[in-house]
């Protein structure tokens, strides 16, 4: 008789393990998430820079509010985190405007009363005025950044109707190596805007 | 029209994330060159590279106690760039000998 697999393992490392963890990430890494962090805050409110929702992750992490899968690596666990923490703060956004938002001279603001990890993915069913203006102006600046480059700017259009790779590339009758070349140019252009330390375009 | 405000954040999300992937995956290798198209050499300690990250700030216990190894504690650790640290320990914090 033919036993089951065991079901997938999702082991959580504590909160020591994380900080030792976080305490050998590379520069290499550091760097991937300072790209990330300036990437994942675009179109969110003024009151909170990139190095607030990086620094908040990091603190989510260490406090154990968030805890790391063994088997997920750990700036992709971040990128997690990171992207979590967009939707919970416009959700703060919308409840309280920028006066009783967060705020650039007190980042930290943990309320472990809450299940984060349940309210943490909804998406706001009431966006503001303001997010919309935000993300229209987000949309049309990364746009920007790829101007000219006609695989790049569809592909972009194809990631924000929800396409998958395969259909992008036969919407667009797009080859496999053109499409691949044309990420690598993003990825490039990517970093450099990541690493930049002028202000975004 | 709140159908259609939900689907220009939607769209924003769809492209930070599809992007953000690219960035997850980007090798090294890319970083690197990203980093010296820019002018800067992220194997220098305070490479401009680094402006506005707080964390690499945080001390290694390597860099306080002598041979204090994390590596031994994790199972696969990342590797570091520019190798374990091997400054010298401040002239100020050596004990004095007694004599």
């Amino acid at each position: 008789m033919r036993t089951l697999p065991p079901l997938a393992d999702h082991r959580v490392l504590g909160p020591t393990q994380t900080a030792l963890a976080l305490a050998l990430v590379s520069e290499m890494e550091l760097l991937r998430l300072k790209t990330l962090a300036r990437w994942y805050a675009r179109g969110l409110p003024p009151d909170m820079a990139w190095d607030d929702l990086l620094q908040e992750a990091l603190t989510r992490v260490l406090t154990g509010a968030r805890q790391r899968p063994e088997d997920v690596p750990m700036v992709a666990f971040l990128a997690g985190v990171m992207r979590s923490l967009r939707a919970e703060h416009w959700r703060r956004f919308n409840k309280g405007g920028f006066h009783r938002g967060w705020h650039r001279d007190s980042t930290v603001h943990l309320d472990q009363s809450q299940n984060e990890s349940e309210t943490s993915e909804l998406a706001d069913p009431t966006p503001g005025p303001e997010r919309t203006v935000i993300a229209k102006q987000e949309l049309a600046r990364i746009r920007r950044l790829f101007e000219g480059d006609t695989v790049a700017l569809a592909i972009i259009a194809g990631l924000s109707d929800g396409r998958s790779a395969e259909q992008i590339r036969a919407a667009k009758a797009i080859s496999k190596t053109d499409y691949d070349s044309a990420r690598r140019r993003m990825r490039r252009i990517l970093l450099r805007e990541g690493l930049t330390c002028a202000p975004r375009r | 029209m709140c159908a259609k405000k939900v689907a220009v954040i939607n769209a924003l999300d769809r492209v930070l994330d599809g992007l953000g992937e690219e960035l997850i995956e980007a090798s090294d290798e890319e970083i690197m060159a990203a980093a010296r198209e820019l002018g800067m050499d992220p194997t220098m300690r305070g490479s401009a590279a680094f402006l506005g990250l707080k964390y690499p700030l945080l001390r290694h216990p390597s860099d306080f106690f002598e041979g204090f190894d994390l590596q031994g504690l994790l199972p696969a650790p990342a590797p570091r760039l520019d190798g374990p640290a091997t400054e010298p320990p401040l002239e100020g914090s050596r004990r004095r000998k007694k004599n």
